[in-house]
């Protein structure tokens, strides 16, 4: 990707914060690669993730990790910072691509086909794969163009340039898709009277649900979350759970949240990630919360460390 | 460790379900005490404690609603705490049905029904509560199975003694007691073997739960 991305500053910060935490490790590893990870989702895999090593330039941030995400369900990852499951997050759309310095090697595979080969199409692929930040960050644009921008972008509506040039047979108008946009991600009813308003007037639960809805406008298979509610208060909080849950019936979720009961709440199945970048135990969300495998992981979880 | 304020709750739990069980095993040998020796002061001391069990009770409860509410716990602590909670209620009726001996006391004062061994049975649950306790506070679940395996004895000793009163009532002379009377004996030594019989139960329930907390495996539950 560009060498001259300005998003390119922030990562770096991020990375500097991420090695100075991983640097502090001081547990004893009772393994390097923990045997609690072999879980059988038993739903259809949508995503194969399959000895995946990431590397922050010497900084071995992510290590050896395999596991399956079954589609149309919630898999939270969960971690104390530094444990690489951000990094493991931004993996599956190839964001990480972003950092100059990041080396990733093994196989992400999106319905049998890996990401990570040559040719792929990275536009394609983040349409397919879209992702929801920790901050709500809106365009400065009205609440109809913030939605319609991907799609705009894309060609999917008839006011597309793309849409005309590709001739697509049913183009999909601006106005239905704005609307099932926003009402997918439940703020229809909030904002269907004032859609040329701008998008920063809206309150911070408002605006991250403008940006899940932004998401859903080019029609995603797989929506990633990094922690998509730790700036909201508990009422926003709550709408955003109950929509997490809401959008798994379509689509496949994946969440990082540093709310272990948030976890809890919303995923089927959860992904445990210890300090050092190693993923140590991954099970249905039940298992994992009344009666985990791992003693690191029943540490971490009951606030024992961490 | 993190969470220091929390470790110490989960530990004041503890020692609380420990203590409380403590007073109530005073109540049960006290309740048993007054009934081999007709003890009329140390029954009436049974029935007036009842209440101060009750309120440590409602103390207890109150700690592991906290517990949840505050702290959240998960894994093994949920699971303690969750225990914990069933096995004070457990505790409480243990509680009731010691000051149900300690009536059963004051009222038998004609020493009817003396071929009835209620000492043993009354012994060997009160090793069973204490037993069950025992193996909550060192999580002991081999002692839990233990526990479960021998309630099925104090089944058949309670059976067998309210057969032995059958039998004694046939054999008895009608005419040497007031029916009233005899009927009056009759249902409080049966009530006082089915209580008994219930004090085993809950020390089962008690070392069920306790198998659950450490193993995370309901099989002794039911």
């Amino acid at each position: 990707m560009s060498q001259t991305d300005p998003i390119d500053a922030t990562d770096e910060m991020n990375r500097t914060a991420e090695q100075t935490i991983s640097t502090t490790d001081g547990e004893t590893a009772e393994e390097t690669r923990s045997e609690w990870v072999d879980y059988d989702t038993g739903g259809e895999t949508k995503l194969a993730i399959k000895n995946l090593d990431v590397y922050y330039g010497d900084d071995h941030a992510l290590k050896d990790v395999s596991m399956d995400i079954p589609e149309q369900s919630v898999t939270a990852l969960i971690g104390p910072s530094g444990c690489g499951k951000s990094t493991f997050l931004r993996c599956l759309n190839r964001m990480n691509d972003r950092i100059r310095s990041a080396s990733i090697n093994g196989t992400v595979e999106l319905d049998s086909e890996d990401i990570y080969q040559d040719g792929i199409d990275l536009v394609e692929l983040r349409k397919r794969v879209g992702m929801v930040f920790q901050s709500p960050n809106p365009f400065p644009k009205s609440i109809r163009a913030n939605v319609s921008y991907g799609p705009r972008k894309h060609g999917d509506i008839e006011t597309g340039l793309l849409a005309r040039l590709t001739g697509r047979a049913d183009p999909e108008s601006e106005e239905e898709l704005v609307k099932r946009s926003l009402e997918r991600a439940a703020l229809w009813e909030e904002v269907s009277d004032r859609l040329e308003d701008n998008a920063l007037g809206l309150s911070g639960g408002q605006q991250q649900r403008l940006c899940i809805a932004r998401c859903l406008a080019v029609d995603p298979e797989i929506i990633l979350m990094d922690e998509p509610a730790s700036a909201l208060d508990p009422i926003a909080t709550s709408k955003i759970e109950d929509l997490i849950e809401d959008l798994a019936q379509d689509y496949t979720v994946v969440v990082v949240t540093h709310s272990m009961q948030q976890a809890a709440r919303v995923s089927d199945q959860t992904a445990v990630f210890l300090t050092g970048g190693e993923l140590v135990e991954y099970d249905n969300t039940e298992k994992i919360f009344e009666d985990p495998e791992s003693q690191r992981v029943e540490d971490y979880i009951s606030g024992k460390f961490g | 460790m993190a969470r220091e304020d929390y470790r110490e709750s989960l530990t004041e739990l503890r020692d609380g379900v420990e203590s409380m069980a403590k007073t109530v095993l005073t109540q049960l040998r006290r309740a048993l005490t007054s009934l081999e020796d007709g003890d009329e002061m140390v029954a009436h001391e049974v029935i007036d404690t009842d209440g101060a069990v009750n309120e440590r009770y409602l103390d207890l409860e109150g700690d592991c609603i906290q517990l949840l509410a505050l702290q959240q716990p998960v894994a093994s602590d949920l699971r303690f705490v969750a225990a914990s909670f069933k096995i004070l209620t457990d505790l409480e009726r243990i509680g009731d049905l010691a000051t149900n001996l300690a009536r059963y006391a004051l009222a038998d004062a004609s020493g009817a029904f003396s071929k009835i061994d209620i000492h043993r049975i009354g012994d060997e649950v009160h090793n069973q509560v204490q037993a069950a306790i025992d193996a909550y506070v060192a999580d002991d679940t081999d002692a839990c199975r233990t526990i479960n395996t021998r309630d099925d004895e104090i089944d058949a000793l309670c059976q067998r003694a309210s057969e032995a009163v059958v039998r004694e009532l046939i054999a008895r002379e009608a005419s040497a007691w007031g029916v009233e009377q005899l009927l009056d004996d009759v249902s409080r030594v049966l009530l006082t073997i089915r209580d008994l019989e219930r004090i085993g139960d809950h020390a089962v329930n008690i070392a069920a739960r306790t198998h659950y907390m450490v193993e995370n495996d309901p099989e002794l539950i039911y």
